[in-house]
């Protein structure tokens, strides 16, 4: 009896939860989807109704087509902006953890304050674009590039030297004794244990520069050098909005960050908790 | 840059061929003289349109002259970026932005350029509005004038047999009526807050028409809101409206398009608004734009009705530019008879062009209509105080969601935005405050 309702206890528990999580990710997923797929009149309502008029095709190629395919060009951007970026973020933030971690010396408080700092104290623009003007990287993509690691790079340093305190140090040593080199040592034998946590930084780092409006807004002005959310623009403004282009880019948007997340959601967590057990 | 990466492509094309290198060297040549002016714009659908009927149209006539045009976002992101990009020069060539208040935020005398010497097709009301503390004019006018007032709908209007207010209390009559009939006499959307503000700037009219000195005393910390009865009204209409429960019952959390809906449709009789709004009842109930009308904010006096305006935004040249001659022979064309037909064409006739000779077409809408008989005679319209003063508290719109949501009292609320101003004030520097 008393298992039975344990079961019983159990399953509504989980429907509880679906119903909850329905409510909190679907509903606003499929929210902008309906709008997307309306025409402006009924779109501009923002009612969460059963769309009377499907337009889903036509608002597609509006969209795409607005200004001079520019939705295409951003997306051009916001792919080398993204994986250059990345790229970076996890060589040098595996580097950086790995020597961090593996040679204790008086300069370590101060590297590791400096990380912190880079990870609390909040960039200034105008200064920022004065370095840019004086290096000639200003409007360039990879000037940009480079922004976004110096952004993202203390929270990889981090995440890094979490995870790599947790492979014992008999590996590099057994390494070394087999005579490998230094570099070696963490390109063949370290780099390729990292994987978890490389995928998990991958994910979330590439979302969050994928998904970043107020940097290229202000580091990479210029219509060839738009992103994808700057975009969101052309169909928003204070008092006159185009809700179902608006989105429909949106969902456009949203598109290749949820399907990262889609494929990687099991490697994330594994990396996030593998990271979190030694600090 | 780009020019550069072309160049070296074309280097290696020339060792390639030496057929083709005389081509490139002729295309080359006529590259020099072209020029491609960067042009920054907010994101309204109405600018866009306009800037590109112009630029094509200027472009058609001058072929060595291209754009490059760039949205920027509005609001108060909008106004980092724009300070932002002028302080790191990198503001393009051409400029889009706020005149009056906003305006002065820029530190016009060294951002921007003088463009003092294209101004002979505009009307003398704009100038004030874009010139710098040093006396010269730094804009030209981008767009048309808007009224700050009072849409009715008005089939509401005849269903009822009432007739436009000229007085607040006809007003307050009328909404009486409508109230009776059981429909919704005022529509209000403070979860647009700024929309929260129209009662009390729309009203600087009667303001002005009651105290002539007040924009000059209010810059001058002589006259205050709380103080200036005339001035404490638009914080009084506010709270009584809201007090005679004339409101749209989801008042708080509406936004500017169910305002724009409500008085379209005739779900409300009124929305006090800027005129503005025309281009959303165009855009989505384009059914319904004949159904609306327009009137200015009714004062204490039928005599003195009279409509409050707000300048159009205007384009400048960042003095940053490196193609200022060719950017200043755009404004210039931008600011002539030619350029505003352009404007027209582009948007329709939502309000009165500030060129002169530029005259509306016959067939404007209704509400647009209704504006016009203020422009046309002398002494019926004033410049909203934001283009008369520099002050204007950051607060206002949380001030008056406050009154008109019955939180606070208006005379209160008008010495709490006093203090607001203070703020302002000081950080501009202005003597005696």
């Amino acid at each position: 009896m008393s298992l039975r309702r344990t079961a019983a206890t159990r399953r509504n528990t989980g429907l509880l939860a679906l119903a909850v999580a329905t409510v909190v990710f679907i509903l606003p997923f499929l929210f902008i989807f309906l709008t997307a797929v309306k025409t402006k009149q009924e779109a501009a309502l923002l009612l969460f109704t059963w769309p009377e008029q499907w337009q889903l095709w036509q608002n597609l190629v509006d969209v795409v087509k607005t200004r001079n395919y520019m939705l295409l060009l951003a997306y051009f951007n916001s792919t080398v902006i993204t994986a250059g970026a990345v790229a970076l973020l996890v060589i040098f933030g595996a580097m950086v953890g790995y020597v961090l971690q593996r040679r204790p010396s008086g300069w370590n408080r101060l590297i590791y304050a400096c990380v912190l700092i880079g990870l609390m104290v909040p960039p200034a623009v105008v200064p920022t674009i004065w370095v840019l003007q004086g290096l000639n990287l200003f409007k360039t993509i990879h000037g940009m590039i480079l922004i976004q690691v110096a952004y993202g790079l203390a929270f990889s340093v981090l995440l890094y030297r979490g995870f790599i305190s947790t492979i014992p140090r008999d590996l590099d040593e057994a390494a070394v004794i087999d005579g490998a080199k230094p570099w070696q040592v963490f390109f063949k034998v370290i780099l390729p244990l990292l994987k978890p946590v490389t995928v998990t930084l991958v994910v979330v780092q590439s979302i969050a520069i994928f998904n970043d409006f107020t940097n290229p807004l202000y580091y990479l002005p210029g219509k060839d050098n738009v992103t994808v959310q700057l975009t969101l623009f052309n169909f928003q403004s204070q008092f006159q909005s185009q809700f179902n282009l608006l989105f429909m880019n949106i969902l456009l948007v949203t598109i290749p960050p949820l399907l990262v997340f889609v494929f990687f959601n099991r490697q994330i967590v594994a990396g996030m908790t593998a990271g979190a057990v030694k600090g | 840059m780009k020019t550069k990466r072309e160049e070296t492509k074309k280097m290696k094309t020339i060792r390639l061929s030496a057929a083709l290198a005389t081509a490139i060297a002729v295309c080359a040549g006529m590259a020099q003289a072209e020029v491609t002016l960067s042009v920054t714009i907010d994101g309204n659908q109405d600018t866009i349109n306009m800037m590109d009927a112009l630029t094509a149209a200027y472009t058609a006539a001058n072929p060595d002259v291209t754009f490059e045009i760039e949205n920027r976002p509005g609001g108060a992101e909008g106004d980092n970026l724009v300070k932002t990009r002028l302080a790191t020069g990198e503001a393009g060539d051409i400029l889009q932005y706020n005149s009056g208040s906003l305006f002065q935020a820029l530190n016009p005398a060294e951002q921007l350029a003088d463009l003092s010497d294209i101004q002979s097709n505009v009307i003398d009301s704009f100038k004030p509005v874009v010139t710098a503390p040093d006396g010269t004019v730094r804009g030209v006018p981008f767009g048309s004038a808007m009224g700050g007032g009072i849409y009715y709908n008005k089939k509401i209007y005849a269903e009822l047999g009432l007739s436009v207010p000229k007085t607040w209390d006809e007003f307050m009559a009328n909404n009486e009526k409508i109230k009776a009939a059981g429909k919704v006499a005022v529509a209000q959307t403070y979860g647009d807050t700024w929309s929260s503000q129209l009662f009390v700037l729309a009203d600087f009219y009667n303001v002005q028409a009651a105290e002539p000195g007040f924009a000059a005393d209010y810059t001058a910390n002589k006259a205050k809101y709380a103080t200036s009865p005339a001035a404490m009204a638009g914080f009084q209409h506010l709270e009584d409206v809201f007090k005679a429960g004339y409101l749209n019952e989801d008042f708080g959390v509406a936004k500017f398009d169910d305002g724009v809906r409500m008085v379209a449709t005739g779900e409300a009789a009124h929305y006090p608004m800027l005129t503005f709004a025309l281009g959303n009842i165009k855009q989505n109930f384009p059914d319904n734009v004949n159904d609306v009308g327009f009137f200015a904010q009714p004062g204490p006096d039928a005599a003195k009705n009279g409509l409050t305006v707000w300048m159009p935004s205007a384009l400048y040249v960042p003095a940053s530019s490196e193609n200022q001659d060719a950017a200043k022979a755009f404004l210039a064309f931008v600011a002539s008879v030619e350029g505003c037909n352009i404007m027209i064409e582009a948007n329709g006739a939502t309000g009165p062009f500030l060129i002169k000779d530029c005259a509306l077409p016959a067939d404007v809408p209704a509400s647009v209509a209704d504006m016009l008989p203020y422009f046309q005679s002398e002494g019926m319209t004033a410049p909203a105080l934001e283009f008369l003063s520099p002050i204007k508290g950051p607060a206002l719109e949380q001030i008056t969601v406050e009154v008109g949501s019955g939180i606070r009292p208006a005379a209160e609320a008008a010495a709490l935005y006093d203090q607001d101003v203070e703020k302002q004030a000081k950080q501009l520097g202005l003597p005696n405050w």
